[in-house]
């Protein structure tokens, strides 16, 4: 009864409805729009009218722009080289406890970095369960290089091996099987057949992975410490400044931002180019 | 396409979020508003109301201990304190934060306060304090006098530049160097492996044991890490007395409230609990 009443009354009040349905998503775009642009406005504004483009050029810039640079090729390496094949298993291959691994993936993506950097300290830190064996080898990982390393790849595997493990599955099986009819080998038709089509999945995971590893901030101030030109990235050196220079932390904050567009044009140009291939 | 798809989730999301905290801040202020009419009601005589107090990281136990008695003293009370190092406090306090009282573990970053005509009348020195050098309990270094921190391959930890606890020990060091030769303070400062946010931060890295060294503040030995650090003391003719100012700001949002809160710290009451966390009076 109640069900034929709602489906009688909504025909004639739909057009209205619809309107302000759409009305009011179009207002929630602006102000999302909004919300977003005014910041970053108000980051170019302050550096336009304190002047302080010069503290980017700054050596303490370069160091924490380079080691940025350095520290998150490291980790793609990792991330694409492990990454790859442990997606393609997750996507093709079913074993026993196959939904806690999958569920496994997920948890550094929504553990705060912070309790990241505090889990890796307690594992890799001096006295921690892992590090205490590196340690008597005289291998110390705090404090170093490779501890930034290994809390970006913490953080960032996630985005590549969900996005890499969605592609693979995307790829038909038939194709697949055929290539291995027409005498490919495994490895060749996984590379020459598999990788191809599911290629824009894996370059867009590769840049969302790469984003998370740039902003990284959390697990490695707790982990890896912050020394310019060792251990301080663009945002560690972001946060430094931020104690006694606030001019030179806004000028970080425009570098970064502007670094963040040219990924993400890169990254729409890419995708558009590997859609097209698609077709 | 994948990435669309997130995309729109996204900022579904981001407009949830909006609205998520449009609605707390409306919240917030009704909530402000109901709790001053509240404590109005019930007072009588008393003023209800939050006192705001940034504070030096150093002070963290001390002025927890005396917020519990400043809201013992004021019933309606609520005091809320910020500890970060004194130059993050300033920066904020510049950027227009809403705080009620600064007390700060140098005079550099009053005084700049002082400059900015951002305090209310003239700050007060009310407690002073000695650096030290903090050890992990095991002491992996082997650090058995101050003279130790130069050695080559102790992993040494400090704040921030421009945090006090790192300005004082950057000022002993350049003492040292008179009297250990020259070369101590670059040899002590090519050890340093991290610059922590603030002097609490830095007092940490030892307590996990990932440190072999720090320079923190006497008042930092308390109870809670006394059983997994060592202190190692400064000798006096080279370590630098630390004075901290503290002051109510112009913008308080009730100057008696921040009075009262300078009057405690100062009182004779207020220097006995700073003692009792290893302090040294002002006088």
């Amino acid at each position: 009864m109640r069900r034929r009443k709602k489906v009688g009354l909504s025909p004639r009040s739909s057009g209205k409805g619809d309107r302000l349905a759409s009305g009011l998503a179009a207002a929630a775009l602006a102000l999302v729009a909004g919300f977003i642009s005014l910041p970053i406005l108000s980051l170019i504004l302050w550096t336009i009218s304190e002047n302080s483009w010069r503290a980017m050029g700054s050596p303490e810039a370069r160091d924490a722009l380079l080691l940025s640079a350095r520290t998150t090729a490291t980790t793609m390496l990792i991330v694409v080289t492990v990454g790859t094949p442990a997606a393609y298993v997750l996507a093709r291959v079913r074993f026993p406890g196959k939904r806690f691994v999958d569920a496994l993936v997920d948890v550094p993506a929504v553990l705060p970095p912070s309790a990241a950097g505090i889990a890796l300290l307690l594992t890799f830190g001096r006295f921690g369960l892992v590090g205490k064996y590196f340690e008597a080898f005289g291998v110390t990982m705090s404090f170093t290089t490779a501890a930034v390393v290994i809390a970006e790849v913490f953080v960032a595997a996630h985005f590549y091996v969900r996005q890499a493990a969605v592609g693979f599955a995307g790829v038909r099986r038939d194709v697949e099987e055929a290539a291995l009819v027409d005498g490919a080998g495994r490895f060749a038709a996984f590379t020459r057949v598999t990788v191809p089509l599911a290629f824009p999945a894996l370059v867009a995971g590769a840049v969302m992975a790469w984003a998370r590893a740039l902003g990284e901030f959390g697990a490695t101030i707790i982990f890896a410490g912050s020394f310019r030109g060792v251990t301080q990235t663009i945002p560690l050196a972001i946060f430094a400044e931020f104690q006694s220079n606030i001019d030179a932390a806004v000028a970080l904050s425009v570098l970064v931002l502007g670094f963040a567009f040219v990924v993400i044009l890169t990254f729409k140009y890419l995708t558009r180019r590997a859609t097209e291939y698609e077709d | 396409m994948p990435f669309d798809h997130g995309f729109r989730r996204a900022l579904a999301y981001m407009v949830c979020f909006v609205a998520v905290v449009g609605l707390a801040g409306c919240g917030v202020s009704s909530g402000g508003g109901g709790n001053s009419g509240g404590s109005s009601d019930e007072g009588g005589g008393q003023k209800g109301g939050t006192l705001t107090v940034f504070a030096a990281s150093s002070l963290t136990d001390a002025f927890g201990e005396l917020g519990k008695t400043f809201e013992e003293r004021n019933p309606g009370v609520k005091v809320r304190q910020s500890f970060e190092s004194s130059s993050t406090l300033l920066t904020q306090i510049q950027q227009g934060a809403p705080a009620d009282v600064f007390a700060s573990a140098a005079e550099e970053e009053m005084n700049t306060a002082v400059k900015d005509g951002l305090v209310q009348g003239k700050p007060e020195v009310f407690v002073r304090n000695r650096e030290v050098i903090m050890v992990p309990k095991d002491n992996p270094a082997n650090i058995q006098e101050f003279q130790d921190v130069g050695k080559p391959g102790v992993k040494l930890v400090l704040a921030e530049d421009g945090v006090p606890a790192a300005d004082y020990a950057l000022e002993i060091l350049g003492k040292a160097d008179k009297e250990y030769g020259s070369g101590f303070k670059k040899d002590v400062l090519s050890n340093v492996v991290s610059r922590e946010a603030d002097v609490r931060a830095s007092v940490n890295r030892v307590v996990v044991g990932d440190a072999d060294a720090t320079f923190g503040y006497a008042s930092d030995y308390t109870p809670d890490v006394r059983d997994k650090v060592e202190v190692i003391p400064i000798p006096p003719d080279l370590n630098i007395i630390a004075t901290y100012p503290v002051a109510a700001l112009k913008d308080a949002e009730d100057p008696d409230l921040a009075k009262k809160w300078v009057d405690l710290v100062t009182s004779q009451e207020g220097q006995h609990v700073l003692e009792k966390w290893n302090f040294e009076p002002a006088a």
